[in-house]
This record gives C-alpha cells, structure tokens and sequence, in this order.
C-alpha cells in the first residue's frame, strides 16, 4: 500500500497540516484573521492620532511584530486544545512525525494565518516609504526569529496547562504583555533602561528594538545595545525552542 | 501476536494502574472489557507506545514497545479514546495529514484514503467540515484513517462510546473491514459480543477472565438472571448493586420468579462482572454461591 519512507523531518506532514490548517482556514475562518488584525490596526490608528502622526512608522514597524508574535501565541490555545480535549496529539504521537514536525506544522500554520495581515501592512509601509532593502530584509529574519520563539512560548505554555478552560485566558494574557508592553508601538528610547531590560524576557522588545534601529527611527543608533539584543533575541529563541521541546510531551512517562 | 509481559503502570500519586499484566493476544479481535477505572486506556496506550510502562515490557509482532518504537509504530494504528476530528478541516484532509504523518507519499495517501472513505461511506462527506458531520460519522472517521493506515495491529480505545445505537452499529460494521489484528476496548457489553473472538476482562489493573464469549459464559449455561429492586427483600439472592438484587436460576424455575415480581433477562457478558463483584456503575458486592 503505497507507503513511502521519509527524511528524518516529514515536509509531507508539515506541509499538508500548513495547507489545511494554516492557508485553507483563510477562506473558511476570515473572522479569525479580522479578529487578529483588529488590536493592531486600531493601535496604529490611535497612535497615529494621538501622536499626530508622528508615531505611525513605529507602529507600522512593531505591527508586523506584534501581529507576528501574537498571532503565534495564539497557537497555544489549538496546541493545548488537540492535546487535551480532541487527542489528536496522541493519534500523531502514535505515527512516524515527531514532536518537532508537530511543532513545526502548527507554527507554520499559524504563520500563514498571519500572511495577510503582513500584506496589509506590508501595503501601508510601502505608502509610507519606509522599506530599504536591508530594512526589509531585517525585518523578515527578526519575524521569523520571533514566530520561533513566540510559538516556542505557546507550546511550553500548551505543554503545562492542565485544564483546557485556562489556555484561553493565559494565551490572552500572554499576548498583551509580550506584544503590547514591549516598545511595539512607540520608541524604546522613551523607556528607562531598567525597564528595558525587564521587557526584554519577551523576545518581542529585542526583535522591537532591533527593527527600529534598522529603519532608521533612532538616532545615533546605540550599537552596544543592538548586539546585545541581538544576542539576547537569538538566546531567547534557543532557549525557549528547548524548552517547549521538553514541555511538548510525545510519549508520556 | 502481542505479548505482555508483567506490564505495570504506577503513577506518581502512588496508584497502579496495571498491576502486572502477563498476556498473550493473538486472535483477530480482541476485546478488552472493564469499567472506568479498569486499565483498559492504560494498557492500549502502552501498547501503541503513547505511555511507558514503570516496569515490564510488551511485544507485538516481536518488536518491544520500549525498544522498538518506530517499528510498533509503522505496524500499528491507534485511535484514542474521545478523540475528536478538528471542527473546520474536512475528513479528506483528516485522512490525507494522517496517512503522510505515517510515512506515506502524497499519491499512496490519496489512493489508500479514497479507498477507505469509499468503502466505509464517507467519500460523499469528504469535503464537509468534520464539525457538520454526525457522531458516528466522524468516529466512523477515525476507523477509517485506521483501515487506510494498513497496520498489522489496530488499537481502537472505546470507538462507539456515547454514540447512539444506529451510529454504534455504523462503526461496528466499519471495524469488521478493518485489516490485521484489532484490539478495541470497550465497557458495552454488547459491542464485545457482537465483535470479539476474544474477550479479556480487566479490572482494578488485573486481568480477571479471558476467552471466547461463550467459554466466558459456559457457567451460565442453561441459567437466567432473575432481578428485584427495591426492599421486596423476601426474595433471597446471590448478589446486589445497588438497590438492585441478582440471582442466577435455571431457566425451568424463571417462571416462580416472575411470579415474585422479579425481572428475569437472558445471560450477556454483564453477569461476569455481577459475578466477579464488578458493577459497571462502580457499586457491585459479590456473592459467595457457585454460578
């Protein structure tokens, strides 16, 4: 019966779970994707009006971030809910994928998902004028540092709950305080360096920090600062990738 | 073949939920039967390597459940208990993400998947979200991600549970085409008997009984139950659950019973846990006469 061996990574799964979950559910679901660009697209328009417009680059720059990232915490919620409530972790536990290509399928699913909000701000960004090249370039690589990370976050997360009540709630406010409290919408020059430093356990400040400095926004740009957010944005993302590896359970004890 | 051999679960709390399990199973349907509580999900997990045991070990087929991981896992299917399809995918795609997970190519999950929609009726269904399909159509779902799977051994924990009697019906008649070996665990009675070559009782982690339906009931033989509820207590009995009275009498002598206001039914596999002091509904007390 036609069965095929695969690499050690099954692309086949990750890709067919991406398709179906992540790029189908687009047309299904499009409440979902008006629910995800909603806080981000009203936080843009206030910070445009309160700032009078001085803001909104800092805003469309930490929307990307911010959609990203909380769009990938998000995730938690599904992560937690085919563990516990429908089982499907347990009927793929039980086939040749592993825990990183279940891992990965639901990431990329979610990335998807987030596609058209990127668009959308992708097309204000360009009204506005503010990609480089380089710019562009760094922006996509903090994405996906932060998509690993953020969605690293989600399945600890997902991997501890007990209950699948209490998933939408810590999700919730996981995505307030690593998105919005974060220098997402506003410049990290008008946080204390205390305050940065203590923002800085989401790895949306560093990602936040670093955006800014590539586009230009802040002026002298603080080198000392750029390579240690760095650091710590690729410290995070480690980190966290390992640690949601331990908490994402694949055959219990 | 599946071999168990001193299979213990003990969890952290200190409780065993298999207290040393040596089996060997080799028929083609196997029913694990037990109440909540039982052992059953436990075992099965185990089995299907979604669980480690705290001690002993399994093999099926000869490959050991600890050691042999990817190799129990390319041979056999497991569908876990409760387990639900994701509302908004479709059953096509249910199947499809499945059999690739398995190791498949994209062209033999398509084939084998239309296949076993087909053949357990669910190819007209296969592109509706799986949240507007039936119970049974989507447990029927399951069972057919597990005949397209082609395992040597399928592991199906409580499949019919809470569904209704047309849609339990549905799934039996999916199970029948499944290939290999099956192990389903069950606590309807019924379900056992109607598909089982062989039943193994379990209860409290241990197993209890084991065989052929009838050699399981060949104590019964020529006998009927006879039951009184209440405290019409002038009737004496063997056993009780609950406020419910149990006895076992030839079947010449149902007629004074019935006399007494008592119920008489036919044997069924539930007079085995009546007898071994197992209610299903958690309350039962064994009675001392031979049955």
């Amino acid at each position: 019966m036609g069965k095929g061996r695969v690499a050690k990574m099954n692309i086949k799964f990750i890709a067919s779970l991406t398709y179906s979950y992540g790029i189908t559910a687009i047309a299904r679901g499009p409440s979902y994707l008006i629910a995800e660009l909603a806080l981000p697209l009203s936080l843009l328009f206030m910070v445009g009006i309160l700032s009078q417009g001085s803001l909104v680059v800092y805003a469309i720059i930490g929307g990307f971030i911010a959609l990203i990232a909380s769009n990938s915490l998000s995730s938690a919620g599904d992560a937690a809910f085919w563990r516990i409530q429908l089982r499907m972790q347990d009927l793929f536990v039980t086939t040749k994928i592993t825990r990183i290509d279940y891992m990965m399928a639901l990431t990329l699913s979610y990335f998807f998902g987030s596609l058209p909000g990127i668009a959308l701000y992708f097309v204000i960004g360009m009204a506005y004028h503010i990609f480089t090249l380089m710019s562009l370039l760094v922006l996509v690589c903090l994405m996906a540092l932060v998509t690993i990370a953020t969605s690293s976050i989600a399945f600890i997360v997902a991997g501890m709950v007990k209950h699948v009540r209490n998933i939408w709630g810590i999700a919730s406010i996981l995505s307030i305080a690593m998105t919005l409290l974060p220098p997402t919408f506003y410049p990290y020059t008008s946080l204390p360096n205390y305050a940065l430093y203590v923002l800085s356990i989401s790895p949306v400040t560093p990602a936040a920090i670093l955006a800014q400095s590539a586009f230009g926004l802040i002026k002298p740009l603080n080198y000392a600062l750029i390579y240690e957010m760095a650091a710590l944005l690729l410290l995070e993302t480690i980190v966290f990738f390992a640690l949601a590896k331990h908490f994402t359970v694949w055959r219990e004890k | 073949m599946i071999e168990l051999l001193d299979l213990k679960k003990r969890y952290s709390d200190g409780t065993y939920a298999l207290k040393g399990i040596t089996l060997k199973l080799g028929k083609r349907l196997t029913s694990v039967i037990g109440r909540n509580g039982a052992g059953k999900t436990t075992m099965i997990r185990m089995l299907s390597t979604q669980l480690e045991p705290t001690s002993g070990t399994a093999t099926i087929g000869g490959y050991d459940i600890l050691k042999d991981t990817d190799a129990i896992r390319a041979r056999t299917a497991s569908i876990p208990q409760e387990a639900s399809p994701i509302g908004f995918l479709t059953p096509w795609e249910h199947m499809r993400v499945y059999l690739l997970a398995r190791g498949m190519s994209f062209k033999g999950a398509d084939e084998e998947g239309m296949k076993a929609l087909k053949a357990l009726e669910l190819w007209k269904s296969k592109d509706a979200p799986t949240d507007t399909l039936s119970g049974g159509m989507k447990r029927k779902l399951f069972v057919a991600m597990a005949l397209a799977a082609d395992a040597d051994t399928v592991f199906l924990d409580e499949p019919t549970t809470g569904l209704d009697p047309l849609s339990r019906f549905e799934v039996w008649s999916a199970i029948k085409q499944l290939d290999g070996n099956v192990i389903l665990t069950t606590h309807y009675m019924e379900e056992a008997q109607q598909l089982a070559e062989e039943v193994v009782l379990v209860d409290q982690g241990r197993v209890l009984e084991r065989g052929s339906v009838g050699s399981l009931l060949s104590g019964f033989s020529g006998k009927v139950r006879v039951e009184i509820s209440g405290d019409k207590s002038r009737v004496r009995m063997q056993y009780r659950i609950g406020t419910t009275k149990v006895s076992y009498v030839k079947k010449d002598k149902a007629g004074e019973f019935i006399a007494m206001g008592c119920t008489v039914r036919p044997i069924t596999l539930d007079d085995l846990f009546i007898v071994h002091g197992v209610s299903l509904d958690g309350e039962g007390e064994g009675g001392e006469d031979e049955y």
